[in-house]
């Protein structure tokens, strides 16, 4: 087709060019993004105000916003530290469901000691995480079944065990919805007198700063770059593959784990129906654009959540699905994939026409 | 009368890298055009060009006298040229028929795999080629596969045959046969070009040759005229290349046994089948034999990215046939993969990343999850001047490095301290003449030194050129084994069929 | 267990496989090609909401299934565009895909709710029909299970028996040798995903018109995903997918049977199954056989003639 036009692949991509075409295809999505709600019926200058204004620059828009990142940061971090070794992890939704269930049992149940409850329940929410996605990395690495539908459908399984719960043997019993009991005083993360954000956020935060040391300036973080460019070669020169490869997936499902945790002990209190659901494509959404590393995660985080705070208040008051949001993030990710093209590949018109 | 083919003037850059710089080629008909040149010269650019695969920046095409614009490979097919490439344009997973009806459906006008099936079962009758249509073609042996391609070249009504390198992957009779057909394509009309940096063959089979060097074309001439392999071996590389000094050192003790070792195949083809090895430190033992005989799965078994079904390797002594690459490394393993990019170097990781990777996991940049990058910055400085790698920067991106810069990378790492038995496959594929020599001279100090070398390769003379014992295989044995002075190509190439 | 109630079983089973075949089939074109489509799950959400759309502003459910197979080659040629012409990633692309399905159904979806549409009858075949066991199961389906039997027979046939399903998967084995033999490597290539987009739709459009005859935000669950994995587990040839189909929609098609006889199960549980089942059939090949795999070669591979081969 086109035989006209010749495509060349770039050998030597300049840094200046990657820069332009990285920011031309965030800014065609938001453009296309801008539209689409633009022809939803929200009108220009509402959408730069719930958009810009209401999320960032306004104290209780604000507040909400870091509150809906505190669990996206992690999530952030956890699906890059697995995508990075080109381990496609996209049920991080299901360990976040394990994470909140996980926390869950400990305070329904009430088990350990008082001052112990709530660190407790973040530590095997994090272990829930990190078991839910050992399932699929064990029959990756021993028998090579492909992770991405196994990851998935876990995730829709993981979706349904709580579904099962928060109607059945975990429901209130003082109410006919379905979500467990609420936590006690002990069991939740403490409130920072702004808005509705928690604790939480340190936690999240605290874990973005790990990361960075952990990827950026150690020997693990050496070794998982490695892995993700070239397995072959890691494995010739003697690199641990296999254990950094592990490491680094675990690590991925219990940062998505501990989410789930700081959501049933930060922002929900109790396990309730629809808290987990989202988070996979967002996840992966911030961890590609951020390119996995986990300083740009945590911005990236943050702007997401402001689409997803500012989501919120277009469902109330312009009574859009909040199928929205999906909508926004996926039109951008779209465009920076297709903006990457214009950096691999050099294109040229031949100026003779083919002879026939 | 006219020239068959004649390409004018041709220029071409890969992103900056200049290929060709105004080559030009006239190739008449019924004559074996022999293209002559090493690696990295362009030929197989410049036939690439006249087959549509490549477009040229510049120049003119000119068939049969008329001028000619080639935008793809259908243009190229129906102006009467045809090429067998070194990669075989061929599906591996269909039938031989499928292929043929896959790439000859609109010269042949056949629609099923039946009418194709009975159009190259009669072509391969027509020229003394026997063939069954019915075979996968990934079953058939490279030497079969190539009489496919032929088969299939000329049912295309390719009156101008181009073959790239046709005997690198042959043994030496698999070679004559084809090297035979050939000129016989030339005396029924056709006009052949014969890529090849082989000098013997370039004599004893071509009519004329152009040689290559550096994307220009240097030199054309009837054979005849240029006898000498040492004339043409002038052109082709510029100046005399000093050759190899011999070894001195005498062999010492053993460093690397392999005894009754078996290594199964992926796809259950052949693997390794009983080997039995032994190297010495001062000494080389080149492993001769055509590719797919066994070759990569020792290689990947040696090293221990591959687990074998039965058998004993030791290492300086220790018994290390279960042990870990990381534990082989540290026993003073040292590997050379064929792939240097694919399986030796990380492309996208900067210089300094890749010359360090190996000593990571002993802590020498720091230990448990510590890690000192200025360190090993430091240390690739020094190595990058020790070793004369020219033109790359600790930062530089290592894809971005020329092959033979990549592979005296490679050995620079592999080589540090404590490397006591190197095993290379393939150690020069696709460099020039210059960085072979830069890499033979480094393996070979490196056996002077005391190193043991296993050296695994299809250029019998790199083999003969460089080893002081010879070992040959086939079908994963080893089916003889000599000191350098009793090998001899006929006898290496009688082995390597399978006959004793 | 009676026998009564295993009838009823493997009755309702086609109309549970259906939408599985056929996205699997469509999927299996797409692969054959070398293009890794997981956008399954967008294509059909789409397909599913514009049938119910058409099928209910116009009450003619027949033209909503050709909307639902259009809206589907739609999202498919975006798709295709961006991983063919713009050479993106096949994995991230095909999630961003199925993303922007459920973004798009989402927010066009929402006034379209839990609003019943005429569905499409039975075919009633006569005596046929009234056979014994077998009739109830063979000859008393909706018109569209014949239509997609005949749909993956046909397609079966294109692949292995004609010329031009040759070249499509010489293209999905070794594009560099399609491309020297004169196949439009990148022609081929968008048309495998246009189709696996229109039958994914077609898909989509029959589980919202024709089985549950509505539209519900989120109503595809993960059935595109199943059809992925069935892709693997049919070794990319349409005839074994017919088996795997039947499985996996006999494993749907369990829970309602057993709601209707009262059988006192727990829901969301027994929603897991075909999931599990799924899972099962992943893992079960790998681990009892080291099989040669029978991937295309090239799937998932980006094609640029100026690379060197």
């Amino acid at each position: 087709m086109l035989e006209n036009v010749v495509l060349t692949r770039r050998h030597y991509v300049p840094w200046r060019l990657r820069v332009r075409n990285f920011t031309g295809g965030i800014a065609s999505g938001l453009v296309i993004a801008f539209a689409i709600l633009v022809a939803a019926g929200v009108s220009p200058g509402a959408i730069v105000n719930e958009f810009i204004v209401q999320v960032f620059l306004n104290s209780r828009g604000l507040a909400q916003t870091v509150t809906t990142a505190t669990p996206l940061i992690m999530v952030g971090l956890g699906a890059a530290a697995a995508l990075k070794l080109r381990f496609w992890n996209i049920g991080v939704g299901g360990q976040v469901w394990l994470g909140a269930l996980g926390s869950t049992w400990i305070a329904i149940n009430d088990i350990g000691p008082p001052e112990m409850r709530l660190p407790l329940m973040l530590a095997v929410s994090v272990v829930a995480g990190s078991a839910w996605i050992a399932i699929p990395v064990f029959f990756k690495l021993r028998y090579g079944v492909n992770e991405i539908i196994m990851t998935l459908l876990l995730e829709y399984i993981a979706f349904r065990l709580v579904q099962h719960l928060v109607f059945g043997p975990w429901q209130d019993p003082n109410t006919s919805f379905p979500v467990s009991e609420h936590l006690d005083s002990i069991e939740r993360l403490g409130r920072l007198g702004w808005g509705n954000a928690h604790s939480g956020i340190w936690i999240a935060l605290g874990a973005g700063v790990l990361m960075w040391l952990l990827m950026e300036r150690s020997r693990f973080g050496y070794y998982a770059e490695a892995i993700g460019l070239n397995p072959v070669t890691a494995k010739g020169t003697g690199l641990p593959v296999t254990l950094t490869i592990v490491l680094a997936v675990l690590l991925s499902g219990g940062l998505a784990g501990l989410a789930g945790g700081t959501i049933v002990a930060g922002a929900e209190y109790r396990l309730t129906q629809f808290l987990g659901q989202g988070y996979t494509f967002s996840a992966i959404v911030i961890a590609f654009i951020a390119r996995f590393r986990p300083i740009p995660i945590v911005i990236t985080a943050f702007v997401i959540a402001g689409i997803f705070t500012a989501g919120e208040t277009l469902k109330v008051f312009y009574s859009l699905s909040e199928a929205i949001v999906i909508l926004i993030e996926s039109v951008i990710l779209f465009s920076v994939l297709v903006s990457e093209f214009f950096s691999s590949f050099r294109i040229r018109v031949l100026k003779t026409a083919p002879a026939k | 009368m006219a020239k068959a083919l004649e390409l004018l003037g041709l220029s071409k850059a890969f992103d900056g890298n200049r290929v060709l710089h105004l080559a030009s080629l006239e190739i008449e008909w019924g004559e074996v055009h022999a293209l002559l040149g090493e690696n990295g010269a362009g030929k197989s650019t410049i036939m690439n060009i006249a087959n549509g695969v490549y477009a040229a920046d510049a120049g003119e095409i000119r068939v049969d006298g008329r001028k000619v614009d080639i935008s793809g490979p259908s243009d190229a097919t129906s102006l009467g040229l045809g090429m067998v490439h070194q990669h075989f344009k061929l599906v591996k997973r269909f039938s031989v028929a499928e292929n043929i009806l896959l790439s000859c459906r609109r010269q042949l006008s056949i629609t099923s795999v039946g009418e194709a099936a009975l159009a190259v079962a009669a072509k391969g009758a027509e020229v003394g080629f026997p063939v069954k249509p019915d075979a996968v073609v990934g079953e058939l042996s490279i030497a079969e596969q190539q009489r496919v391609e032929i088969l299939k070249v000329l049912l295309l009504g390719a009156k101008i045959v181009i073959l790239d390198e046709p005997t690198a992957v042959l043994t030496e009779e698999e070679s004559g046969s084809v090297l035979s057909f050939v000129r016989n394509l030339a005396l029924h009309g056709h006009a052949v070009v014969l890529i090849t940096h082989k000098l013997r063959e370039v004599i004893g089979y071509s009519d004329r040759v152009t040689v290559m060097r550096y994307g220009k074309t240097v030199l054309k001439g009837a054979t005849a005229n240029e006898q000498t392999a040492e004339s043409l071996a002038m052109h082709m590389v510029g100046e005399h290349m000093p050759e190899i000094k011999p070894l001195k050192r005498q062999p010492g003790e053993e460093r690397l046994v392999v005894e009754r070792l078996s290594v199964s195949c992926l796809n259950g083809g052949v693997g390794v089948n009983q080997v039995n090895l032994s190297v010495r430190s001062g000494e080389i033992l080149g492993i001769a034999g055509v590719g797919g005989n066994g070759q990569q799965e020792l290689m990947d078994c040696l090293t221990g990215l591959r687990a074998c079904s039965e058998g004993i390797i030791r290492l300086n002594g220790r018994n290390v046939t279960f042990a870990s690459v990381a534990i082989r490394r540290n026993g003073g393993l040292r590997a050379i993969p064929s792939d240097r990019f694919g399986s030796g170097l990380v492309g996208n990781m900067p210089v300094f990343e890749n010359l360090g990777m190996t000593r990571t996991t002993s802590g020498h940049y720091g230990r448990g999850i510590f890690f000192s990058r200025a360190r090993m910055r430091q240390e690739a400085e020094k190595a990058l001047a020790e070793y004369g790698i020219l033109g790359a920067t600790p930062i530089t991106p290592t894809r971005l490095l020329s092959g033979g810069n990549a592979q005296k990378l490679l050995l620079a790492r592999e080589l540090e301290e404590g490397a006591s038995i190197l095993v290379a496959h393939s150690p020069t594929r696709g460099l020039d003449v210059r960085a072979c020599n830069a890499v033979h001279t480094t393996i070979r100090d490196a056996v002077e030194r005391g190193a043991a070398c296993l050296l695994i390769s299809e250029d019998l003379e790199e083999i003969l050129g460089l080893s002081t014992r010879v070992a040959v295989m086939s079908h994963g044995r080893i089916v003889g084994e000599f000191s350098v002075g009793e090998a001899t190509r006929e006898v290496i190439g009688k082995l390597m069929l399978g006959h004793a | 267990m009676t026998v009564q109630f295993i009838i009823n079983w493997i009755a309702t089973t086609p109309q549970f496989a259906l939408p599985l075949l056929l996205a699997c089939v469509g999927l299996i074109i797409s692969e054959r090609a070398g293009i890794l489509n997981l956008g399954a799950e967008g294509f059909m959400a789409v397909g599913a909401l514009t049938a119910v759309i058409v099928s209910h502003d116009f009450g003619t459910p027949w033209w909503g299934l050709v909307a639902g197979i259009v809206a589907g080659t739609g999202l498919a040629l975006l798709f295709g565009i961006a991983v063919v012409v713009f050479r993106t990633e096949q994995v991230l692309s095909g999630l961003t895909v199925v993303a922007l399905g459920a973004g798009i159904t989402g927010v066009a979806g929402r006034s379209y709710m839990h609003q019943t549409v005429k569905g499409i009858d039975k075919l009633d075949l006569g005596f046929l029909a009234k056979l014994p066991a077998v009739g109830k199961i063979l000859f008393v389906q909706d018109p569209i299970v014949y239509i997609g039997v005949a749909i993956v027979v046909g397609l079966w046939w294109f692949l292995y028996r004609s010329s031009l399903g040759l070249q499509l998967r010489a293209v999905g084995e070794d594009p560099a040798t399609a491309d020297v033999a004169g196949v439009d490597v990148a022609a081929y290539r968008i048309s495998a995903v246009l189709v696996s987009g229109a039958l994914c739709g077609l898909s989509g459009a029959y589980l919202s018109v024709v089985s549950s005859q509505v539209w519900v935000e989120g109503m595809i669950a993960g059935r595109g995903w199943i059809a992925v994995a069935l892709v693997i587990f049919a070794r990319w040839n349409p005839l074994r997918a017919v088996f795997g189909a039947i499985l996996f929609g006999g494993a749907d098609a369990l829970t309602p049977r057993l709601l209707a006889i009262g059988a006192d199960v727990p829901v969301y549980l027994m929603n897991m199954l075909p999931y599990a089942v799924t899972l099962m059939v992943l893992i079960a090949p790998t681990v009892l056989k080291r099989e040669v795999s029978a991937e295309p070669t090239a799937l998932g591979t980006v094609y640029l003639r100026q690379d060197r081969h």
